[in-house]
């Protein structure tokens, strides 16, 4: 019962690891995604510049997404 | 809360697009080569440097000077058009309440235009459509036949009521100055309404109109007062809703018997000690160099809010305001190579 609560929590906190940390970055890429749409409108040429940055926030997911699977396999 | 966002204003976009904008603003050199050139070279030049599609668009109607005139007015409309309409939520009343001020200086030439016959063609040449009003909205405008016509249509238009008291006086005078002084006050009373300060960077923004209604206020009454005008036909003028000068201090300076004593006065300003102090010490004093000076203030505040909150309107407020500086730059370059004035002249008109 106890091993079951357990495996239940770890759950329950690799979904909020993933989750939150998505909802981060959907915050962090609205900001940048709109300056990169704005940029991009006044010089095409940054399209480039402002993909990489646009990618950035993503990094936070890929976190809580490692944090997630160490909760899951190896705790 | 997507809601509240979109209220809230897209500052991200806006702000990224102005930035970039202002990063192909003229700087110091690009004055100092022009000062050196002819009309033609510099209207190659600014063909250069932005404005190559007004220019192109314009160059069968006019050449020369006024072509310089015409494409540098166009281009700020079109730049101004495209800030409005890529600004949502309280950034897009903010900046359409900012922008109000072409509205008005538009209505004020049709206005003109009308009262000393002009025809249509000769209106619309000096119209600036960088506010609300469209040019389809200023062509009805124009079509009208009386200044009264006009006044009715852009009180619908513009969502502006003129007091009855305004009106009669003009009916009654003829004069169209007591609609353009209500337009003037009207315009920074709807500005002033049109933020609210219940965050720093719109707090920054509307201390900033306040001084920059100080600063309408202290040229007016220099101007007035270097041609011996004073008291109550000063204070007709004046705006109220100005941070140190307010109505009783106003009084002060208008009724200041010369334009030294009112100078004098100013001491309790703000830039008194920095900006004006110095052009009074200096021999080379008159009235333009005060003028100047108090101008200089004004960028200065303007330069000074700029960088501090990003994400804000005060970023797109500086770059309208240094458009602005820049458009009337390259014209008083354009004019002053044109009427042949010295460069050390034409430099020392240009605020950089």
């Amino acid at each position: 019962m106890a091993a079951a609560e357990a495996a239940g929590l770890i759950a329950v906190g690799a979904g909020l690891a993933v989750g939150l940390t998505g909802l981060g970055a959907g915050i962090a890429e609205g900001n940048v995604g709109a300056a990169a749409v704005g940029a991009i409108t006044e010089d095409a040429s940054l399209f480039g510049k402002a993909m990489i940055f646009m990618v950035l926030p993503e990094t936070i997911v890929i976190f809580g997404l490692v944090i997630s699977i160490l909760a899951i396999f190896v705790m | 809360m997507f809601k509240r966002s979109v209220r809230k204003g897209n500052y991200a976009y806006t702000v990224t697009r102005v930035k970039a904008k202002k990063s192909h603003l003229l700087k110091e050199d690009d004055y100092d080569k022009m000062i050196q050139m002819s009309v033609p070279e510099i209207s190659r030049y600014i063909s250069e440097s932005g404005y190559q599609k007004e220019m192109a668009d314009l160059a069968g109607r006019f050449e020369g000077l006024e072509l310089v005139e015409h494409a540098t007015y166009q281009n700020m409309a079109n730049v101004f058009k495209s800030i409005l309409g890529a600004s949502q939520g309280e950034l897009a009343i903010m900046v359409a309440a900012y922008l109000e001020k072409w509205d008005i200086w538009n209505l004020k030439v049709i206005i003109r235009g009308k009262s000393y016959g002009l025809d249509a063609a000769g209106i619309k040449e000096d119209l600036v459509p960088a506010g609300k009003v469209d040019e389809e909205a200023l062509d009805k405008l124009i079509s009208l036949d009386s200044v009264d016509d006009v006044l009715n249509e852009y009180s619908k238009i513009g969502k502006v009521k003129f007091p009855a008291e305004v009106l009669s006086e003009y009916k009654e005078t003829g004069n169209h100055g007591v609609i353009e002084d209500f337009l003037d006050k009207y315009h920074y009373q709807r500005l002033l309404d049109s933020i609210s300060p219940y965050t720093q960077p719109t707090k920054i923004f509307l201390n900033y109109i306040r001084k920059d209604i100080d600063v309408v206020n202290l040229r007016t009454i220099m101007k007035l007062k270097s041609e011996g005008i004073t008291g109550e036909q000063v204070m007709k003028y004046f705006i109220p809703g100005g941070m140190q000068i307010d109505s009783k201090f106003a009084q002060v300076l208008a009724n200041a018997d010369t334009v030294q004593a009112a100078t004098g006065d100013m001491s309790r300003l703000e830039l008194y000690d920095e900006y004006i102090k110095p052009v009074l010490d200096s021999d080379t004093y008159n009235n333009r160099a005060v003028i100047a000076a108090i101008k200089k203030y004004q960028e200065d505040q303007a330069k000074k809010m700029a960088h501090m909150y990003p994400l804000s309107v005060l970023p797109v407020v500086d770059f309208m305001i240094h458009k602005e500086t820049e458009v009337r730059n390259i014209r008083i370059v354009a004019r002053g190579v044109d009427g042949g004035l010295s460069r050390e002249t034409i430099k020392g008109l240009l605020v950089i």
